[in-house]
């Protein structure tokens, strides 16, 4: 096989990796405030 | 009261056991709508490619919630997520953008970021909103960022909040200036005239 395809392999793989990383730091950092309703003595009740 | 601090920057936090290591990081923050309290936070892994963890931080296990990290006395206190939000709360609770009605019916705005007070007390103040006209006379095309305090009577889910109509005359433009305002709505409220 040809050295520029497995160049374009390298590269491919190396991409991906990057936007699988990108795409979980994404998530990690995208918190939010949640409002909840608990009962008297239920759960979360303090 | 202790140092206030906006909730969307408590994400990333790191939680920290008292012998100094970091378990997780803060993802959601959860509170309670009624008691005006926060009730736990939900993780993520402090891993590179770490996503979300399945198990949460009740408020009952935060040994004090600081400006840079949430201390917990070990990771043995965190629980499995349903214990602080079930999925479906998650997905219906998010307060984030959603908008801001006095109870006599006025809309003055979307609520931006949830003001909460740091420490131990856990407690919801205030709330950062995009003002609307009835609250802030300006240009459209410069949206007024404010803080109102948090009323007694508060209603919240994902679509609305309302909030107590004396509470838009306590707005501040910045949060030094709201701690001194979130007392003088307290004072108000206990009858002293604002």
């Amino acid at each position: 096989m040809a050295w520029w395809i497995w160049l374009v392999v390298v590269i491919a793989a190396v991409a991906a990796v990057a936007m699988v990383t990108l795409a979980v730091q994404a998530g990690r950092r995208s918190g939010t405030v949640i409002a909840v309703r608990r009962r008297r003595g239920g759960k979360g009740a303090r | 009261m202790n140092e206030l601090m906006a909730a969307r920057s408590l994400t990333t936090l790191p939680v920290v056991t008292l012998s100094g290591e970091a378990v997780a990081q803060i993802k959601d923050t959860v509170f309670d709508a009624e008691a005006g309290r926060i009730t736990g936070f939900t993780l993520s892994g402090r891993g590179l490619l770490s996503g979300p963890l399945k198990q949460s931080l009740p408020w009952t296990a935060v040994h004090s919630l600081g400006h840079d990290a949430v201390m917990i006395v070990d990771a043995g206190v965190l629980a499995d997520t349903p214990v602080v939000v079930a999925r479906r709360e998650a997905q219906q609770g998010r307060v984030l953008h959603a908008r801001v009605l006095t109870d006599e019916g006025a809309q003055v705005g979307t609520v931006l970021d949830v003001v909460v007070e740091g420490g131990t007390s856990g407690r919801v103040v205030g709330f950062r909103i995009a003002a609307g006209k009835a609250l802030v006379q300006g240009s459209r095309r410069r949206r007024h960022r404010v803080y109102v305090p948090r009323g007694e009577t508060l209603a919240v889910s994902g679509r609305a909040l309302v909030i107590p109509a004396d509470a838009t005359r306590y707005v501040a433009d910045d949060l030094p200036s709201f701690a001194a305002r979130v007392g003088a709505f307290r004072d108000g409220r206990e009858g002293t005239p604002p």
